[in-house]
């Protein structure tokens, strides 16, 4: 007596949740439970910054999010340049431009905006913009190890 | 019961409770999915679009966090470019930590002392001023004003030929009800002297040039006999609260009807001039053809054919914020179509709703009337009666006659883009 109600009780227990017989199919349901590695890229939440009653209204620092740049000739130069003012981010940003484009842009920053940069560097800039942000050269990032953009895929963590 | 039997019960009594859950599964045939080894669970947007027409509603920069901000689209860091989201234009005010940030210098400010920051009033009038944010808020009437602020340079990216420049999607706007000094009033107390004819704008923010540069310091002006002057604003709250940081703490001005360029931020000197404004800011940069539209082309621009002029009021636009085409909508399913419009000419009239690609048009329901240089919300039921792709499309008319175009313009810095929006959607059974 006990036993079978035992046996019942784990029964029930068992398949209380779903019923019990084949004919009642998940119908439809095409595809559940799937997954797949996701890039645990660091976007934390932003701690408040620390007040006080001192009259100086502060908000932090602002963070950098420069993506790293294909190696190649002329890099650091325009690197070394181009981060007096901005971050090289405002290249990755364009579309692909035509070369002719880029060298223009380069003359701007020169004439317009003051940058100061000897003529033979502006050279391997525009050298450097039109061998990997042209129509013909721009190419997607490949994302790095980790997922990120601020590490190549060639380079180790 | 001896020992025996309960020890024979429970074995039995476990074989028993495991058959039967093994042929529930079997039976009921659970679909395990086997975690994917490799590759992305979600693929991003590419890095970049271009040559042609930026595809998404949006720009593809990844989300990012700032200060006082949820993640927003970023554009650029160093300085600041963040772009709002699609959704959050489906309320009317825009939040302030959603509103998209846009600066030019990269000196922008972190921390600002507000016992040491004031705002100077100086050049062609009868007394300076050094206003303190204590003196603007005790010694002048508040004035409020619902106000759009677009960037010159929304929706850059649908250019063809592409733009170099803030390569932003349809996100660089936001609308917010600001409080703050009538300008009229700040430039009433200083005592404006006859001949003076543009009051100048500069901020806070600094650039790496060397001073008095074009890349040192930021700078705007506006005639004084612009009808605009008695409806600008030194603002300083922004929906109800003060202005966050990247969004010009502590007072900006609010300029409404007019493109941002002249929303300077962190405000902090007013110059009266007795002469028209010639710095590179206003007579070498944000300017447009002076055709209609502000239209022109590549030939014509760099072969010194048109006369450009300063970009000023904007032009009429209007949005589909949902549906956004992330998901299908099954057949006679019915849906509202919701988003916003607004012009800088004046009162949104009237926005019409087309679910064929423009070739029938229905009136849509007009939202809340928050004044004419408000964003205007909008909806439309649609309810789609065959399976396939559809093409949504929006176009406003304001109080002035002025519509949406359907064709495309060109300029040289890609600005006043208002070309009729769309949104594709897949409709699919209902079985």
């Amino acid at each position: 007596m006990e036993k079978a109600l035992y046996i019942l009780i784990g029964l029930l227990i068992t398949t209380s949740h779903k019923p019990l017989l084949a004919k009642t199919n998940l119908y439809g349901l095409v595809r559940s439970g799937q997954y797949a590695k996701g890039n645990l890229r660091t976007m934390h939440q932003p701690e408040t910054a620390k007040q006080s009653v001192d009259g100086v209204y502060i908000v932090g620092t602002y963070p950098l999010y420069t993506p790293k740049l294909p190696p190649g000739e002329g890099r650091e130069i325009m690197q070394g340049y181009c981060n007096m003012c901005h971050s090289v981010t405002y290249i990755t940003m364009q579309p692909p431009l035509p070369s002719a484009t880029w060298a223009t842009e380069v003359y701007k920053m020169i004439d317009t905006y003051g940058a100061l940069i000897p003529e033979d560097e502006v050279e391997q800039i525009i050298a450097y913009l039109q061998s990997h942000y042209t129509t013909e050269t721009r190419k997607e990032t490949k994302l790095g190890m980790k997922g990120r953009q601020d590490i190549a895929e060639d380079e180790s963590p | 019961m001896s020992e025996n039997g309960s020890e024979k019960i429970s074995r039995r009594f476990l074989l028993k409770v495991a058959g039967g859950c093994a042929a529930w599964l079997g039976l009921n045939k659970l679909p395990f999915a086997r975690a994917q080894a490799s590759g992305q669970a979600i693929q991003p947007l590419p890095d970049f679009t271009g040559p042609g027409v930026n595809p998404y509603w949006g720009a593809v920069g990844t989300f990012a966090v700032y200060p006082q901000k949820l993640p927003l689209i970023q554009l650029t860091d160093r300085p600041v470019q963040l772009e709002t989201p699609r959704n959050y234009f489906l309320t009317p005010f825009t939040p302030n930590a959603a509103f998209y940030v846009r600066w030019h210098l990269e000196g922008i400010p972190n921390a600002v002392n507000l016992s040491e920051w004031r705002l100077f009033v100086e050049g062609h009038v009868e007394k300076s001023l050094a206003l303190s944010l204590s003196d603007l808020m005790k010694r002048f009437k508040p004035v409020s004003i619902a106000a759009v602020n677009q960037c010159s340079g929304n929706s850059r990216s649908r250019f063809q030929p592409r733009i170099p420049g803030s390569q932003w999607g349809n996100g660089a706007m936001g609308n917010a009800l600001f409080t703050g000094v009538a300008l009229k009033d700040v430039l009433d107390a200083a005592g404006v002297k006859t001949g003076a004819l543009q009051a100048q704008f500069e901020g806070l923010e600094k650039g790496r040039g060397l001073t008095n540069s074009v890349s040192y310091k930021f700078l705007k002006s506006l005639k004084l006999d612009d009808p605009v002057i008695n409806e600008t604003i030194v603002a300083y709250t922004m929906n109800g609260e003060p202005l966050p940081m990247l969004n010009g703490f502590p007072v900006r001005l609010v300029v409404p009807g007019k493109f941002s360029t002249y929303w300077i931020k962190a405000l902090a000197w007013i110059r009266v001039l007795t002469e028209p404004d010639a710095n590179f800011w206003m007579t070498k940069t944000y300017c447009v053809p002076d055709t209609p539209g502000g239209n022109t082309t590549p030939k014509d621009a760099k072969e010194g054919r048109v006369n450009m002029v300063p970009v000023g009021t904007m032009p009429i636009r209007s949005f589909i914020i949902i549906p956004d085409g992330s998901s299908k909508i099954p057949v006679e399913m019915p849906i509202t179509v919701r988003g916003i419009a607004f012009s800088g000419y004046g009162v949104v009239v009237k926005v019409e709703f087309s679910m064929d690609d423009g070739t029938t048009w229905g009136i849509a329901k007009l939202g809340e009337d928050y004044g004419r240089y408000s964003f205007l919300t909008w909806e439309a039921t649609w309810v789609p009666k065959h399976t396939g792709k559809h093409i949504l499309a929006v176009r406003a008319t304001d109080e002035k006659g002025n519509v949406q175009p359907d064709e495309a313009i060109w300029n040289p810095k890609g600005y006043l883009w208002n070309k009729i929006e769309r949104q594709e959607v897949i409709v699919d059974t209902a079985g």
